[in-house]
């Protein structure tokens, strides 16, 4: 297995030069492998800062639920819901170039490699309460495979954040396309939405299905048939 | 409810902890300042009668943590603390949440006036407002008027009740499953009273095993059975999502009462109708 620094140069890009300062910083800004990173590399007293705001504003939450903040059991509440909250947004802190760069090797596969039933915790965006699932992610390789553990850190880091499972699809599948250039990638987000289970319409049993394919398994039908079956999500 | 004295809270500066002096007026709602038979540095002498009852049923059942003594107060009368709420203190609520959900938005590093989350803070207050809607009843309005009298003697079960609730720590949902069950003494509760009172109890901040007691002991209060069991099963998204990030594992907590505590037959009995199937 190759590194990328000894890869053909035929390649468009070269995964090399990613920590290379670019001329075309326009261009990259707008790559989904640097979408988001909108807490990236920020110092200790700035994370401070966003912890005591936090708390500050659980803490009034807290008062206006009716509750006594006061009593035992709700004193240290603000304090873990401002970290709790941090924790399911901290796909804000990572860029998904920094996870996968140097995890893509030159490999002569070119069958399809499928990764299901990742599970997925995100944030609903809409009203910032957990949707949660599986994941199914596969792609036609083009003589360049991506580490398998980067694959369930690209769904993490889109994961924790605050989502729409429709974008969060679509970002997963581009990162993937982005990264390796395959032929083609498809994949299959499987959730349950607590907005809609525990309020609203109060169904409990649906789920949501949302999935993206690019490249081949777009265009054909066939490959997308594999993956549809080979890719299947174990019920949950 | 027909007493006539006021309740005064007052805030001790030596714990900083609410206490009760009196009983009060369930409709007086009054905030004054007072300082009469008070040292002089104490702090926040704002007074607020919200309570119904000398204990201290205000904090949730929580801080009556020496679980020997005998329970003081009535869960069917606890005072609900969103009972009185006009339309205008429910949109100050409201409001109020919204700010915070604001705030929250800023500090996480988004931007709040994207078109996602433009409408979001009032949104996620409303949703809030729902999953404590619980402390919007007493449970002595719901089940008064389901208590029917018949010579019923074995078990009744409701089981596998559908519940989600807010962990108190970290302001996370968890849900899951309920069975409830009961040796009825000449007197029955509506069926639908039975989820009704879970329903209460779990829309409001809640740690999993005071609220499996509390529905226990309304249902105990209500009808005065030979005895109560209640099962709860759930998964806590505060620690699958996030800390020890555990997938598979649920909590299970029990109340067992009268009977279903002292003879195990019916408890067993109870475990085998009532058991809560994988979810």
């Amino acid at each position: 297995m190759a590194h990328l620094s000894e890869s053909s140069n035929n390649d468009d890009i070269n995964m090399n030069n990613l920590h290379i300062e670019d001329k075309k910083n326009d261009v990259r800004r707008s790559s989904v492998l640097d979408e988001g990173t909108l807490r990236e590399n920020e110092s200790e007293s700035k994370h401070e800062q966003r912890l005591d705001a936090l708390k500050n504003a659980y803490g009034i939450m807290l008062n206006s639920v009716g509750e006594d903040a006061m009593r035992q059991g709700l004193l240290k509440t603000p304090e873990r819901a401002a970290k709790a909250m941090l924790f399911f947004t901290k796909g804000y802190e990572q860029s998904v170039r920094d996870v996968v760069s140097d995890a893509i090797f030159d490999e002569e596969c070119d069958n399809m490699v499928v990764v299901k039933d990742i599970d997925i915790y995100s944030l609903c965006e809409h009203h910032l309460i957990p949707f949660f699932g599986k994941v199914s992610v596969g792609y036609l390789p083009n003589k360049r495979v991506i580490g398998l553990s980067k694959i369930a850190r690209i769904v993490e880091i889109f994961s924790r954040r605050l989502q729409v499972q429709e974008r969060l699809t679509q970002q997963i599948a581009q990162a993937i396309e982005e990264a390796v250039q395959p032929l083609g990638v498809g994949v299959i987000v499987e959730c349950v939405h607590m907005c809609m289970v525990m309020r609203g319409a109060e169904k409990v049993n649906s789920r949501t299905t949302t999935s993206a394919m690019l490249g081949n398994f777009r265009h054909n039908a066939k490959t997308r048939e594999e993956f549809l079956i080979i890719g299947r999500n174990s019920s949950f | 409810m027909t007493s006539q004295s006021t309740d005064i809270v007052f805030i001790d500066s030596t714990t900083s902890r609410e206490c009760h002096l009196f009983e009060f007026t369930s409709k007086l709602r009054t905030i004054m300042k007072v300082n009469q038979d008070l040292p002089h540095d104490s702090v926040n002498l704002t007074v607020r009668s919200v309570k119904s009852c000398t204990c201290s049923n205000h904090d949730n059942g929580d801080s009556d943590r020496n679980t020997n003594a005998p329970r003081k107060y009535s869960v069917l009368d606890e005072k609900a603390l969103r009972e009185d709420d006009t339309k205008l203190v429910r949109d100050q609520r409201v409001q109020t949440m919204s700010r915070s959900y604001e705030i929250i938005l800023e500090s996480i590093g988004e931007d709040p006036t994207r078109q996602g989350l433009l409408k979001t803070p009032k949104r996620a207050a409303e949703a809030l407002v729902f999953f404590t809607k619980g402390y919007e009843q007493s449970i002595r309005e719901i089940v008064s008027d389901a208590i029917f009298d018949e010579d019923c003697e074995n078990m009744v079960v409701v089981k596998e009740i559908d519940m989600y609730s807010l962990c108190e720590h970290h302001m996370v949902p968890f849900f899951g499953k309920v069975s409830v069950g009961y040796l009825p003494n000449k007197r029955v509760l509506g069926l639908s009273k039975i989820a009704r009172i879970v329903e209460v109890f779990s829309r409001r901040l809640q740690v999993q095993e005071r609220l499996t007691r509390q529905i226990a002991e309304a249902i105990a209060e209500a009808i005065k059975p030979r005895g109560v069991a209640v099962i709860v099963e759930c998964l806590h998204m505060c620690m699958i999502m996030r800390g020890a990030q555990k997938v598979n594992s649920r909590t299970t907590t029990s109340a067992m009462l009268g009977v279903f505590r002292e003879d195990p037959k019916s408890r067993e009995e109870f475990l085998s109708l009532g058991r809560i199937n994988p979810f």
